[in-house]
């Protein structure tokens, strides 16, 4: 008795839970969030505090340019920059064994650095993306495979190496050196920007520095920031 | 051009009985049309302000404080509203790196969001920190294929929920991407991945047996890609169940939903919006219900 009660009862509820739908009409599109809605004012007043206070933040000066730093091809005041304070930064606390250096990409800098005051918010529009620095271990055998990508692209951001009439020159590097390590990001470690030769990796590893605070903590670290013209890639 | 699609109801050696219970059991008014309006976002990125008006592409879109009225304006006119994000909600602008998308969890709760999925960019402030913003959010987060034991998000997500607008049960569940290699190790902890394509037919047929009229899939897995990898048109092809995967993660711009077959050739709707909160996507189901039926009939308007 219990047990057929106790079927009965599944039974029931797969019963009721059962959908009897017959036909469904769809209509499908995408709206545009723009003018024509009003801001509301709840929501904006939800919003205002932390905007106030994230703008304040955004307006901190944190260092001096004497000059503009500008992104150039083959190389730009602004290159060098990001370059060496990426280079400096991964690699003060942490040597690595082998011959390193920073390779980034030209169209990752976002904006130029105006002479004046440099604030935080500058700092962003520089590096508004939230790439990580990572390191990537590569075999020599890579090195034409570079040399090729900096010619075809006319020029990247590079320090502790340099491009000198087409071959690249990696400070620190012998006859010995079987391989190096590169500093640049996780969206270019994983073939972005179409530099393809990081697919001959040896092996990599992450880290949990963005770009951007790195570049923040060198700009306040410098004060005055580090200008260097040179040309570092000859074609 | 209307198509009609004919498609054999998968419940239909109980059909006759189901459908005199609910006879019997509700006022003949339930078998007239209800209509159930989806609206959704992905990839909202932390855009909280609009887009500032010197931006390249799309001067003065979005904002979060312009959706709400959006969505309000939906919400007078329809009776039976569901508000989804398919996940990225963090990340894009200093909004996050600054509160941890704390203001992001607490706008979306404002709006009246119904439920999310995680994206690899919630990910982003390390496992704590998204349960510390998550605190903020009164709607659930769907991850069915993320495997959170052992971790500090373990039982701060739900695989599923079943809404009821209306009397149409609308079941919902949320599928995420592979978290190894676009993630750092060091954000995503213990948290395993689990290929979602069993998962979806599992929570699909979980969700039809509780009865819900239609299955909704969030999923951060990608519209499509040039390879093999697993994306919403593979996910919607390899699976049943499910009327609509509500997509994110390659920012793909659909001005309607892609209709695609599942297993059993019956259509699915793949939508996506994309992102930071540029626009809205709205579907409407406009669904009936009768005695004795024996086929569904789903019509693309």
């Amino acid at each position: 008795m219990f047990r057929s009660l106790f079927i009965f009862l599944i039974l029931g509820a797969g019963l009721m839970a059962c959908s009897s739908v017959s036909k469904i009409s769809i209509k499908g599109e995408s709206l545009k969030v723009d003018e024509q809605y009003k801001t509301s004012s709840r929501v904006d007043s939800m919003i205002q505090p932390y905007r106030i206070e994230l703008q304040k933040e955004m307006d901190v000066k944190i260092a001096f340019a004497t000059g503009d730093f500008l992104v150039e091809r083959p190389c730009g005041s602004l290159n060098n920059w990001v370059a060496d304070a990426l280079m400096y930064y991964l690699t003060k606390n942490n040597q690595q064994e082998a011959p390193t250096f920073c390779l980034f990409n030209t169209g990752g800098i976002r904006s130029t650095i105006n002479q004046g005051d440099v604030t935080v918010g500058d700092i962003f529009k520089v590096m508004p993306f939230d790439n990580l620095l990572a390191w990537v271990k590569m075999p020599i055998s890579s090195i034409p495979l570079i040399e090729s990508h900096l010619k075809a692209t006319g020029g990247e951001p590079i320090s502790g190496a340099y491009l000198d009439h087409g071959k690249l020159i990696i400070k620190g590097l012998n006859s010995q050196s079987t391989y190096f390590w590169i500093i640049t990001s996780d969206y270019l470690m994983n073939g972005g920007d179409k530099m393809s030769f990081f697919e001959q990796k040896i092996s990599s590893k992450m880290t949990d520095f963005l770009m951007r605070d790195a570049l923040l903590s060198v700009a306040k670290e410098q004060s005055v920031l580090v200008m260097d013209t040179n040309n570092r890639i000859t074609f | 051009m209307e198509r009609r699609i004919f498609l054999k109801n998968t419940a239909l050696v109980s059909g006759g009985i189901i459908v005199s219970t609910s006879l019997i059991a509700q006022p003949l008014s339930i078998r007239k049309p209800k209509k159930v309006t989806i609206l959704h976002t992905n990839d909202t990125h932390s855009n909280i302000d609009p887009f500032p008006a010197n931006h390249a592409k799309y001067p003065n879109r979005g904002g979060v404080a312009r959706r709400f009225e959006l969505i309000q304006k939906i919400r007078a006119e329809e009776e039976n509203v569901v508000l989804l994000d398919a996940g990225d909600i963090f990340q894009g602008t200093p909004y996050f790196n600054k509160y941890g998308g704390v203001l992001e969890m607490k706008l979306m709760t404002e709006l009246g969001y119904d439920a999310a999925t995680m994206g690899n960019h919630d990910f982003d402030g390390g496992l704590n920190g998204f349960v510390a913003a998550q605190k903020f959010a009164n709607f659930p987060f769907l991850c069915a294929n993320y495997d959170f034991k052992n971790t500090e998000v373990d039982g701060q997500t739900q695989a599923s929920t079943i809404l009821n607008r209306g009397g149409i049960k609308i079941g919902i569940f949320g599928v995420g991407i592979e978290l190894e290699g676009l993630v750092p190790d060091s954000k995503f902890g213990e948290t395993r991945y689990i290929d979602p394509i069993d998962i979806a037919n599992q929570q699909a047929i979980n969700l039809k047996e509780k009865g819900c009229d239609l299955i909704i899939c969030l999923s951060h897995l990608g519209y499509e890609y040039p390879t093999a990898k697993l994306s919403d048109r593979v996910l919607a092809k390899k699976t049943k169940n499910i009327h609509l995967i509500i997509g994110g993660h390659t920012h793909t711009f659909l001005d309607k939903p892609t209709e695609e077959r599942n297993s059993e050739g019956k259509i699915v709707l793949i939508n996506q919006v994309g992102f930071a909160g540029l626009n809205l996507g709205r579907i409407d189901f406009e669904i009936e219900t009768k005695a004795f039926s024996k086929q569904e009939v789903i019509t693309i308007l």
